[in-house]
């Protein structure tokens, strides 16, 4: 090709140019005030912000979904009064778009603020890929809220991902536990798989069926749909041929919405048990399905009283009076958790001299991540070697009430299984 | 035969036809893909014999239920295109601002217990305030950010309906907030009625049969008025139609206005059917409408009517039809796939779409 | 803007002449409603967030001076060009200047008489006390009027006030917001550096510009603009110079420029770095487009395809992932630079594919055609049917960055370089192409196909030539956005980044290169 020869000279020119100039200013072992770190330190001076970043999908066809977290960022900082370690928290949050693109902007972008102590987000696994590294480069911990892709947290996962954590599960719990659940509690033999497409669902509906065929069962056809879709009948026509004893739809409110509503039409869908996946635990979920929603379940990790969550309740009520709305999508108290761990961690590490400067070690902040264990909204938060933070301790919700504004964990949704 | 078909694609003729054979090559492979895949689909999907009598006649319902709708916004994508050469992008998004007006009375009346005392009242009510707000905001567009571009040749206005479909959708979003409102499900739409021995909800019924009535008065509206036969002068010969005394600028906005009212019915009939509204709504649907309108011979009134109905029919039926017996997984992803080849095997098969004969013949 | 425009229409095509208060009223609204829109939509509250001067005003209340001085100022450019100085214009910009105060004022009291919020959700508390200033609502509303037709008067004076005056003041107010606005990236910007970051403390905050900061630029950017002014003044008057002279001035200008983008990613971190890369992405694609859309006339909205076709081809070849062709194939695993002119060529071959079926469709059609072409392949590469293939939802991961010698090419600033060098050569090829014989065919068939074909141009070479080559240039933007990313995922791949792309170029002005 006579356009690569003639560039083969140019590029050289140019890169060689440009990489000697552009050498990365190297984060060795340094030492600032009290604190030696093996990667950097943080200095914060004195009555300057503590400045926290963010990434989640804030426009387009999934608003919803990293809007929802980072509001939940914002409950989180107002609940510890806006301030950490003696500064007023700057919560610096970025649009990530959901795609890869996006992620590696707004990690950039975060990345290219050296005073970004530690990043919270962000909402999809297509972000997360290509800007978890990105940070961690340039020593910045990230704390996913919702990405569930396997690859993040997998125990041979790449170097560049060490400064990863989430506090959302893997798809791999959920799949194996959303398999034995429709295996051995509703007894069902014969499946049919639904994705939207996105990563998160493809994943989990892979994971699930493959899970569920080990058990014994037949997974009779993994369908799929676009996220945008309204009219579900055809589809649902088409799975009605196929008699499955339950239909298994891991996928998100909007499209989840219309299957619950439009399985009603279908004669031969009476008597096929619905069960959707954690994206559905949200008020939204009722307001877009009213009526049919009565008696839909969906997986999620036991967040009752009992097992854990207190604080969930008052996390609601102070989502509405925020916000003038209810939550919007499913993953807020995983987001709301996953900036505590931030908090938490930057409590341990952190630490002020006499004039009021305040001093991190990013490696060490890592490793308070790591370390730091509480009782989240979400449930027990404690990260294991690979950064998988939330344990999952599984449950079935079943919602009683087409009202959105009784949307109560525990009661709307209640937790009918173990 | 590749003389007849060579010309009709508007290939050079006879000349270049020795040295571009393979372009005809091509489109005959192309041809005959298509024609294996839907043969060879059908055939395999009959044999298998998965779909009962019952259920082809629920696809069919299911695809003109949604037929209707595509084929009421459709009808706001041709008409403007006749009389201004405009694809106004925005059309979707209006349908959205209609499907959101009616949302705040329908769930009123809903909470009022009106909805189900008297649903023809309830329904002609949230029709009527759905249309007076797509048809405010459709005027409005047209007045604010079209008509500065009325002249301009090539492909500006084209962009500045773009920005305004996403101006639309972030005011609504910034008004409504970006989580998802649903209609109210009164009994009496779910109810089921006989048609011809199967069962069939009734508010399809209802969607189907209102949405033809619509269009019918739309038609008599743009034949028999003054003002519709100003709109086909001005589609004929703009400058012709302003030199006999016709004001271009009424007939625009009355233009935008029809369209409008259209976009507002389907609107709302879009979001009694399918119940979610959210800012994002418009999008894809204004994308699939004016594909069918183009698929019907956009510029024509009767064509984007049955492009729509049309497109609704393949997307319900055509993957289980054609795709379900050659063993592809997952047909109904492919649903998108199916629509945009028949809407490109109209194109080039038939330039000018279903009924586009009549245009196609004034703009060459 | 909008209403900006709306308004001088409103004010000035009315059939009988309006009265002059008349005029102002509707200014007066339509100046409101624009503030009444952005409260209620939540750009208001949400700007209100952002500090320009610490302590003493957010951009919020920037914009709600700048409704009330635009009021006054419309009032003026109403009268026409004879508009002077006379105490009925003071009245009337009062007048309006209050109501448009007294809509954000109704607002307000509906606010707090209604629960507004359970159907407009962006009514905030926050909003409230924006909008009353802390002060109650009779204070609030009370500081609404009284401020708006203040402003409104000082903007009608400002107006009516010398043009040049009128112009260094603006700047400087400009200066003050852009460095207040964008003090997030300029302050990363100035980490770096003793004598920077002494400068950086004395006009920043962690928040954002100091009273005394925004005091000192205020005052050097109005210094500077009066400055050039002078200068220019001075140019003007030995008009005297010969052309030539000014054409090198020109040139040197532009070489300055071009230098200054070249070198500035490099000063200003790799965020800047990654932006200007995307930026260099569509700049590449939108030269690829405009040799379809701006020289051949063919309107294609599908342009995403060939930008996917470069990006999976380049990652099915070098990626160290299951998916990649060398995984269950006998193809080796390429390098980047193997890879790049591969994809180029699919591209090409791709584009050309496309181009055949399209050719006997015209215009608007062809518009919708192409749209669909580009759908259909996104649709099959997000299909589970063509998962085996081109793995679907899940993306293909790991594609390595390219080498140079033992440098890895991981920074964005070097992609960016990267970018610049292939934007260059195809700029370069872009500009011969439009100049050779197929460029002038390309024009011919723009204007007129049925004349250039009777020139004896053949139609169906020229047109493939024409989507086989933009087909190319997205080819190779698609191949560095793969190696940019290290993953990529069908979802990168939607209709919208076409429309972006044919926006760029017909803001950039078609058939324009440079554009």
């Amino acid at each position: 090709m006579f356009r690569y020869r003639s560039l083969r000279p140019w590029t050289y020119g140019a890169l060689a140019v440009a990489a000697l100039a552009a050498a990365p200013i190297a984060d060795a072992k340094e030492t600032k005030g009290p604190v030696t770190d093996d990667i950097g330190v943080i200095v914060i001076p004195k009555g300057a912000p503590i400045q926290i970043g963010g990434y989640w999908v804030l426009s387009g066809a999934d608003t919803a979904l990293g809007t929802d977290q980072k509001r939940a960022v914002e409950i989180a900082i107002k609940d510890i009064g806006g301030k950490l370690v003696g500064h007023p928290i700057k919560f610096n949050a970025e649009d990530s778009l959901c795609n890869a693109e996006g992620g590696q902007t707004a990690a950039t972008k975060l990345a290219a603020n050296p005073n970004t102590v530690i990043v919270i987000g962000p909402s999809c696994s297509s972000e997360a890929t290509p800007g978890a590294p990105i940070l961690w480069k340039a020593g910045i911990t990230s704390i996913g809220t919702s990405p569930t892709a396997p690859a993040l947290t997998a125990p041979d996962r790449k170097p560049e991902y060490n400064g990863f954590v989430r506090t959302a599960y893997s798809d791999i719990d959920q799949g194996a536990n959303d398999a034995k659940y429709v295996y051995e509690v509703l007894k069902a033999k014969k499946i049919v798989t639904v994705h939207d497409g996105s990563p998160y669902a493809q994943q989990l509906a892979t994971v699930m069926a493959a899970n569920f065929k080990k058990l014994g069962g037949t997974v009779l056809s993994a369908e799929a749909v676009a996220p945008t879709d309204v009219d579900m009948h055809p589809l649902l026509t088409r799975v009605a041929t196929e008699k499955p004893d339950v239909l298994y739809f891991p996928i998100f409110v909007a499209a989840a919405g219309q299957i619950i509503r439009q399985a009603a039409d279908i004669p031969g869908l009476k008597g096929v048990r619905l069960l959707g996946s954690s994206a559905l635990m949200a008020p939204d979920l009722i307001e877009a399905a009213r009526d049919a929603v009565v008696g839909f379940r969906f997986t999620y990790p036991d967040v009752s009283p009992e097992a854990q969550g207190k604080g969930y309740p008052k996390f609601v009520e102070e989502y509405k009076k925020m916000f003038g709305e209810g939550p919007i999508a499913g993953y807020h108290a995983n987001a709301y958790d996953g900036a505590q761990l931030a908090f938490k961690a930057i409590e341990k590490v952190a630490k002020t001299d006499k004039s009021g400067n305040t001093y991190i070690g990013k490696k060490a902040l890592r490793d308070a991540v790591f370390a730091t264990k509480f009782d989240g909204i979400s449930g027990p938060i404690a990260c294991d070697k690979y950064g998988e933070c939330a344990q999952f301790k599984p449950a079935v919700y079943e919602y009683t009430n087409a009202d959105p504004k009784t949307f109560k964990i525990g009661v709307n949704p209640k937790k009918i299984w173990p | 035969m590749t003389d007849v078909v060579a010309s009709r694609i508007g290939l050079p003729k006879l000349s270049s036809l020795a040295r571009f054979t393979f372009v005809d090559v091509i489109l005959w492979a192309l041809r005959l893909a298509v024609v294996i895949v839907v043969v060879g689909g059908t055939i395999g999907t009959l044999l298998k014999g998965r779909y009962a009598a019952a259920q082809w006649f629920d696809l069919v319902m299911f695809g003109l239920t949604i037929g209707s709708v595509y084929a009421l916004i459709a009808l706001g994508y041709t008409m403007v295109y006749g009389v201004l050469r405009l694809i106004n992008f925005a059309h979707g998004d209006i349908t959205m601002t209609g499907a959101f007006a009616g949302y705040f009375l329908a769930s009123s009346f809903d909470r009022s217990g009106l909805l189900d005392r008297s649903p023809i009242l309830a329904m002609a009510g949230i029709l009527a305030l759905a249309i007076v707000t797509s048809t405010t905001i459709a005027v409005l567009t047209e007045r604010i950010a079209y008509r500065p571009f009325r002249h301009v040749r090539g492909f500006a206005p084209l962009i500045c309906a773009i920005g305004v479909s996403f101006f639309l959708e972030q005011t609504f979003r910034g008004l409504f907030g970006p989580s998802i409102r649903s209609y109210p499900d009164p009994k009496w739409q779910r109810a089921a009625i006989d048609v011809l021995g199967f069962s069939v909800p009734r508010v399809d019924i209802i969607v189907i049969a209102l949405a033809v009535v619509a269009m019918l008065v739309l038609y008599v509206i743009i034949q028999r008025t003054k003002m519709g036969t100003a709109m086909r002068a001005v589609s004929e010969d703009t400058d012709a139609a302003a030199m006999m005394g016709v004001d271009v600028n009424k007939v625009v906005v009355f233009t935008f206005a029809l369209g409008g009212a259209m976009a507002g019915i389907a609107g709302v009939f879009y979001a009694f059917v399918f119940k979610q509204v959210y800012f994002f709504m418009g999008f894809t649907p204004g994308i699939k409408a004016f594909g069918a309108a183009v698929l019907g011979g956009i510029g024509s009134v009767p064509g984007a009517m049955i492009g729509g109905f049309f497109l609704g029919l393949v997307e319900s039926v055509g993957p289980a039809l054609f795709l379900d017996g050659i063993g592809i997984p997952a047909p109904y992803q492919l649903r998108d796939l199916i629509a945009f080849t028949l809407l490109i095997m109209v194109l080039i098969f038939r330039p000018h779409g279903i009924l586009g004969e009549r245009m196609a013949k004034k703009r060459a | 803007m909008m209403a900006g425009a709306a308004a001088r229409r409103v004010a000035g095509s009315r059939r009988a002449p309006p009265s002059p208060l008349q005029r102002a009223a509707v200014t007066g609204l339509v100046f409101g409603i624009l503030g009444l829109y952005l409260a209620i939509v939540g750009i208001l509250a949400m700007i209100h967030g952002r500090a320009i001067i610490v302590g003493v005003l957010t951009l919020g209340q920037a914009t709600l001076v700048a409704i009330g001085l635009g009021t006054g100022a419309m009032i003026v450019r109403g009268d026409g060009e004879h508009g002077a100085w006379s105490w009925s214009t003071l009245l009337r910009s009062l007048f309006a200047g209050a109501i448009a105060g007294g809509v954000l004022a109704l607002l307000v009291v509906a606010m707090d008489a209604l629960d507004l919020r359970a159907i407009f959700i962006a009514l905030s508390p926050a909003l409230f006390e924006m909008l009353t200033f802390d002060l109650g609502l009779a204070g609030g509303v009370l500081v609404l009027i009284g401020g708006s037709a203040a402003l409104a008067a000082l903007g009608a004076l400002l107006t009516l006030g010398p043009r040049a005056f009128r112009r260094h003041v603006l700047i400087g107010c400009i200066a003050v917001i852009f460095f207040g606005v964008f003090q997030e990236l300029i302050q990363i910007m100035m980490q770096y550096g003793d004598i920077i970051g002494a400068v950086r403390e004395t006009i920043y905050t962690w928040e954002g510009l100091t009273p005394e900061g925004a005091i000192l630029i205020f005052v050097i950017a109005t210094a500077i603009s009066l400055l050039a002014a002078r200068l220019r003044g001075g140019e003007r008057s030995d008009a005297e110079t010969p052309p030539a002279q000014r054409r090198n001035a020109r040139i040197a200008k532009a070489a300055v420029a071009v230098l200054l983008l070249v070198l500035f990613p490099l000063l200003a971190g790799s965020y800047i770095g990654q932006v200007m890369m995307l930026v260099g992405l569509y700049i590449l694609m939108g030269m690829g487009l405009n040799l379809e859309v701006g020289l051949a006339g063919l309107l294609d909205l599908g342009f995403v395809a060939f930008f996917a076709v470069g990006a999976y081809t380049t990652a099915l070849l070098t990626a160290d992932s299951p998916h990649a062709l060398a995984a269950f194939t006998a193809i080796p695993s390429l390098s980047y630079w193997e890879a790049m002119p591969i994809a180029v060529l699919v591209s090409v071959i791709v584009g050309v594919l496309f181009g055949i079926p399209v050719l006997g469709v015209r215009g608007d059609y062809l518009a919708v055609a192409t749209m669909g072409l580009g759908e259909i392949v996104r649709v099959i590469v997000q299909s589970d049917a063509a998962a085996p293939l081109l793995a679907g939802a899940q993306g293909i991961l790991q594609i390595p960055k390219p080498w140079l010698g033992n440098i890895e090419l991981s920074d964005p600033v070097d992609l960016f370089y990267l970018t610049l060098a292939c934007a260059a050569v195809a700029a370069y090829c872009a500009w011969r192409l439009e100049n050779s014989r197929l460029g002038r065919a390309w024009m011919a068939v723009r204007d007129d196909e049925d004349v250039a074909q009777a020139l004896g141009i053949n139609l169906v070479k020229v047109k493939l030539l024409a989507y086989g080559l933009g087909a190319a240039f997205a080819g190779l933007a698609g191949s560095i956005f793969a190696v940019m990313l290290t993953s990529i995922y069908p979802s990168s791949f939607q209709l919208l980044v076409s429309i972006n792309v044919l926006a760029l170029i017909i803001v950039g002005g078609m058939a324009a290169c440079p554009a």
